[in-house]
């Protein structure tokens, strides 16, 4: 038994004597992030047992993309992991990318970078406030909130839409940042240290919200790396494994930022983790903002972004090349590319298999979600069954992306 | 080489479990990453297995492929992350990975027929129940509609 259950008096009757009670909980419980679902064995308030059960929001994504051109699916992607639309589509893009062998102008690379910060800013603030939440802190939630509200204003702004974007697509991004809205956030920026101060004032020398996370649901380092979770959980269990850093992608290797680690993995490391987590992410958004250059944010391979719309009036050849792309679409060379990027949640990668068509032959997203997950019987067997909703909350896991 | 410059191992499906200890223990690659298969729609050995592991020393990554029929060796036993990527195989696939501690269905409900990613099922259809066809097969019998959205 581990410290998780250090509240509870120990029961002296002999194991046969007591009687296990089987608890169902979930798929609809506000605490489960979704439609989660466990089956607890409870002995007394130990959770003896735990064993997830998901599928509930499977909706067969992997399926649909095979029956998608490639464009068409970035619009799933943002369905996945609908906290981290940009990352997701970012990753999707780089894999494709990688299978065309495509190259995309600097200032695409370096709004990518932003875009990606500013998306894992809004998913790390989305887990603060619900993780308060579920420990019975509501007033976190709302400052949380008034912040990533910002955050989705400025992805409203450049792409019309807050949550589910689609704008960065195979060969670039759809359309330029504005400057006026680079300028609000960088102003957003320069607020947000501040912000996430706040936060730790309610929270992290918070003697009721470290009751509830300290010791409890510890993950070591062997533990993690063998049931193949990834990301802030992995950090928090003392492992600096960051694919910004250790397999860099869209130039992170030229940015200044630290991997945040913890020392225990439990609770509170992760909530650390992540905190640190979004301060790196502010260092990386304003160096994206003072390196970023001009120029066009769209490929010229004019077989994997359409050509402007003036072009049209004026050239036969881009009139071909934008017919052929919006009836057949891209068409990458047969082969197979994998491209693992460093999601909020983890590692996060498309495994895309084209067979020279139109349409992918395969796509697979290793979701972190669905990794880290299998970690969740670790967490809690043996700990009090109220600090399940504390382990859940700290593995941040996104339905969406779980069932795919 | 493939596109992404991942280094591509292929063994046979019989050699499988031992490609894998390999791996983790004499390259190194220790950290299992990922699991899925493809349906490559061949007569013989359909499933196309792939594997992905990563090296913390070298952080680099490493596939390793096999082809099946219907079955293949589990390595739940050694590796405990990938406990789900088998079920999901498993699930959506039909392959079934012998050794498996829970080889259940993940994704779909427990009594669902069929494997939805293999090639050969239809997106988008439903069991067909017009008179002509009840006539032909019976109430209530599975009509695979072919089309109209078919690969």
């Amino acid at each position: 038994m581990t410290s998780d259950a250090r509240h509870l008096t120990p029961d002296t009757r002999e194991q046969s004597e007591r009687e296990l009670l089987t608890v169902n909980m979930g798929p609809q419980h506000p605490s489960t992030h979704g439609v989660l679902r466990l089956e607890l064995q409870l002995d007394g308030e130990v959770v003896v047992h735990c064993r997830p059960v998901i599928g509930y929001l499977h909706t067969g994504i992997e399926k649909t993309f095979e029956a998608k051109t490639y464009v068409q699916g970035v619009v799933l992607t943002d369905r996945m992991d609908y906290l981290n639309p940009l990352g997701n589509n970012l990753a999707y893009a780089l894999s494709i990318e990688k299978l065309i062998g495509c190259e995309i102008p600097e200032r695409a690379t370096v709004l990518r970078v932003l875009l990606a910060e500013f998306t894992r800013i809004a998913s790390h603030l989305m887990f603060v406030g619900s993780m308060a939440l579920d420990l019975g802190a509501s007033s976190p939630f709302l400052y949380v909130w008034r912040e990533r509200e910002k955050i989705l204003d400025f992805f409203e702004r450049m792409s019309g839409v807050r949550m589910m974007t689609s704008f960065i697509r195979p060969g670039g991004l759809v359309s330029d940042v504005e400057p006026a809205i680079v300028a609000d956030m960088s102003r957003f920026l320069d607020e947000m240290p501040a912000y996430i101060d706040s936060y730790e004032e309610l929270l992290t020398a918070n003697p009721i919200f470290r009751e509830r996370t300290e010791g409890v649901g510890t993950l070591s380092a062997d533990e993690a790396l063998d049931l193949a979770v990834t990301g802030p959980i992995l950090r928090a269990s003392t492992i600096a494994l960051d694919l910004r850093k250790s397999n860099p992608y869209c130039g992170y290797d030229s940015y200044a930022f630290e991997i945040p680690t913890g020392t225990v993995g439990d609770c509170y490391d992760r909530y650390l983790v992540r905190v640190a987590e979004m301060r790196e992410s502010v260092k990386l958004c304003r160096q994206a903002i003072d390196r970023l250059p001009e120029g066009s944010v769209r490929t010229e391979d004019r077989k994997v972004m359409p050509p402007p719309r003036e072009e049209l009036a004026k050239s036969m050849e881009a009139v071909i090349h934008h017919f052929k792309l919006w009836t057949e679409g891209i068409k990458p060379p047969a082969g197979e590319a994998y491209v693992g990027v460093e999601s909020p949640r983890g590692e996060l990668g498309f495994f895309v298999v084209s067979d020279g068509t139109g349409r992918p032959v395969r796509v697979h997203e290793r979701a972190p979600s669905f990794a880290n997950l299998q970690a969740l019987p670790k967490l809690t067997e043996g700990g009090a069954v109220a600090d399940v909703v504390a382990c859940i909350a700290s593995l941040d896991p996104i339905m969406g992306e779980v069932d795919r | 080489m493939p596109a992404d410059g991942i280094p591509t191992v292929r063994v046979p499906v019989a050699e499988l479990a031992g490609t894998v200890e390999r791996i983790r223990h004499e390259l190194g690659h220790n950290r299992f990453v990922d699991l899925t298969a493809i349906d490559r729609l061949t007569r013989e050995e359909r499933f196309e297995l792939v594997y992905l592991f990563y090296s913390m020393q070298h952080n680099t990554w490493l596939r390793l492929k096999s082809r099946t029929d219907s079955e293949a060796p589990s390595i739940t036993p050694d590796i405990p992350g990938a406990n789900w990527y088998e079920r999901e195989v498993f699930d959506l696939f039909g392959v079934r990975f012998a050794g498996h501690p829970d080889l259940q269905r993940i994704m779909l409900p427990d009594d669902w027929q069929g494997h939805p990613l293999r090639r050969s099922e239809p997106l988008g259809s439903e069991p067909v129940d017009f008179t002509v066809t009840r006539e032909a097969y019976g109430v209530g019998s599975q009509v695979a509609g072919l089309g109209e959205e078919h690969v």
